[in-house]
């Protein structure tokens, strides 16, 4: 039931008020300072470039180097944490010995700060010093160059990535897991299905659309990520591992490129649009058949 | 709940499964265990390759901590200090503020004329447009000026019957929501640039209390609406509506009975968004240079100041991360009672 009462506006305006004012108030700001050419090192006054900040953007090698890598990075860690995530929530569900010792430590990760779980994964990796590495030389290799070589670097953050946010993943699913109906499960224990079958004809499609939820959230985080890669290389070496945010960053708090900034942030922004928009008609027939 | 996924497999597979769970169960605490441990090893005992057991391997130490706390590798009491004052209050503010509009868009019905929004866009953008160019303002005068104009002008024109669809409460959810969504850096930047064009004009918001709690504010916003009608649309009507006959009035029910019964999600909204706070890293990292400069940042630092030394930078990490430990045990005490159930319906 829904009343109406002038003091709604007491309640919903506040809110309203501060997102206003804190992002939608910069988004303007930002929208028409990315058709200036604005530079504040050397200091150069505005000037209006309509679509000029844009299209140097769109040759920019280094733009597109950051779009190929963030979305590596975004797709193979989410691939990854949902794999894992699944499927340790689904032991987790069937009541696995030890469960309950679990739940705290999976819950860890993911309320850490990424910057400490960066820095704790560069002494991990240190090729020299790093228990990883000593572990690996007992297989005979040692000395890997983990975060000094473009694809070994890449390959560490994926890792980091994984290692922090697949306990979201397994959070999500066991929320999930949770509310299916215990009867369907029955009625296909009478038909003799395997585990398996029993996983692909009723678990897997029940869990669709919570996936699709998580898997959806877990995308457009992964591609504003930036801590991680700030504090373990750096972008390096080269610009390897440099994501969209990071070259934001560099562009505007070390060249001070205002206009050239904004106009990224704005591409960045039309990008995500893009993927999210995809993503969600790619999925929706599926969504609904199954519902 | 018996086990679904695995109720037809042999003891042996489910012995396999355990083991796969354990072995990520590993994964996850080796990381952790080595900053423990690390912290207590002195400058030889690190370089000397990876030692894994305390008094067995090498001697602990307390020396870290002794220079973290003196501040040797930079101000980490102040800092700490920041991070907890501007954690906890917008984290409070947050839930205060997100749980009102929340409970608005759950128990009122709102319409907002699609027409009514397009005006504030178009106003905003034009008069600040207009003020700037063709005026004189500076840029922060004419979007101050410009705001509260588009703003009046579209809560006006929203009593118009304007042509056009007619937004409900789910759409407004949704708005809300979706400024989660956009990349941080478009309003890091940006809110830069404004805060910075605001200092000129007198009011200093960058390193400033208010400006970092403000922004943190609004980007919790999302999150706590989000949450919180769940809680909301879970406590049955029955008690307000009885209460309504007797006439109480409407803050008075959301303040004398919808809050007590939904404390235990106020308190859970309000851990989540202090973890979201006090691990944020772009924010900080843009409003803040040295006097409310937050633990994140000073954590990122440590990496670079004096090449590794790594018995200080796992202090510095496990400082950062102990209160989140403390509220990982917390959270999971409460999800054990299906308290994240409802946020994914």
């Amino acid at each position: 039931m829904m009343r109406n009462d002038p003091i709604k506006h007491v309640f919903i305006w506040p809110a309203v008020l501060v997102v206003l004012a804190i992002s939608i108030f910069p988004l303007i700001y930002s929208f028409t300072t990315s058709f200036l050419s604005y530079r504040l090192i050397p200091p150069i006054p505005p000037r209006v470039v309509w679509f000029g900040n844009y299209a140097t953007l769109l040759q920019e090698p280094r733009f597109w180097n950051a779009i190929f890598t963030t979305t590596l990075i975004a797709f193979i860690a989410v691939g990854l944490q949902y794999v894992i995530g699944f499927g340790v929530a689904l032991a987790l569900n069937a009541r696995v010995p030890g469960e309950r010792l679990f739940r705290v430590a999976l819950l860890l990760p993911m309320l850490l700060a990424p910057v400490a779980v960066a820095l704790v994964a560069r002494m991990i990796f240190n090729p020299t010093m790093g228990p990883l590495n000593q572990f690996l030389s007992m297989f005979g290799l040692s000395n890997l160059p983990f975060l000094t070589n473009g694809h070994w670097a890449l390959a560490c953050i994926i890792a980091v990535e994984i290692w922090q946010w697949t306990p979201f993943v397994i959070l999500m699913m066991l929320a999930g897991l949770q509310t299916l109906p215990e009867d369907v499960y029955e009625a296909a224990e009478l038909e003799n299905a395997s585990a398996w079958q029993q996983f692909w004809g009723i678990t897997f499609p029940m869990m669709l659309p919570i996936s699709a939820a998580v898997v959806f959230i877990r995308l457009i985080e992964s591609y504003k990520i930036m801590d991680t890669v700030f504090v373990m290389t750096g972008g390096g070496p080269g610009v390897d591992t440099e994501t969209l945010t990071l070259f934001a960053y560099q562009e505007g708090f070390k060249k001070f490129n205002l206009g050239y900034t904004s106009a990224l942030s704005f591409l960045f922004l039309i990008a995500i649009t893009i993927i999210g928009v995809t993503y969600l008609a790619l999925l929706r027939p599926h969504l609904e058949k199954r519902r | 709940m018996s086990g679904q996924g695995l109720t037809g497999l042999s003891s042996w597979s489910r012995r396999l499964v355990a083991a796969g769970v354990f072995a990520w169960c590993l994964i996850t605490a080796f990381p952790l265990y080595w900053v423990v441990v690390t912290a207590f090893k002195t400058p030889p005992g690190v370089v000397g390759g990876p030692t894994y057991i305390p008094f067995v391997d090498f001697t602990p130490t307390l020396q870290p901590f002794i220079d973290l706390y003196q501040g040797i590798r930079g101000e980490f009491f102040r800092t700490f200090l920041n991070s907890t004052i501007v954690g906890l209050s917008a984290a409070a503010i947050a839930t205060a503020v997100g749980a009102m509009a929340a409970y608005a868009l759950v128990r009122f019905e709102f319409k907002v004329r699609f027409g009514a929004g397009l005006i504030f866009f178009l106003l905003a953008l034009g008069g600040y447009l207009l003020f700037n160019n063709s005026l004189g303002f500076t840029r922060a005068q004419a979007l101050l000026l410009a705001f509260p104009i588009a703003l009046a002008a579209a809560i006006l024109a929203n009593r118009l019957p304007l042509p056009g669809p007619v937004l409900g409460n789910e759409d407004i959810l949704f708005w809300f929501v979706s400024q989660r969504m956009f990349p941080p850096i478009v309003t890091a930047f940006a809110l830069y640039l404004l805060y910075s064009e605001i200092g000129r004009l007198g009011f200093q918001l960058i390193d400033s209390y208010v400006g970092l709690t403000l922004c943190y504010v609004a980007f919790s916003l999302p999150i706590v609406v989000w949450l919180m009608r769940d809680f909301f649309e879970a406590i049955p009507i029955e008690v307000e509506e009885a209460a309504m006959v007797d006439n109480v009035p409407s803050w008075r029910i959301f303040l004398g009975i919808v809050v007590p019964m939904s404390m235990n999600g106020l308190l859970a909204t309000f851990m989540i968004t202090l973890a979201f706070v006090w691990n944020e890293f772009l924010f900080a990292l843009f409003l803040t240079n040295s006097r409310w400069q937050t633990l994140p940042i000073l954590v990122a630092g440590q990496n670079s100041q004096r090449g590794d030394e790594w018995w200080a930078i796992s202090a510095a990490a496990l400082v950062a991360i102990i209160p989140m430990m403390i509220m990982a045990g917390l959270l999971s005490r409460m999800m054990r009672s299906g308290l994240l159930l409802g946020a994914i319906k």
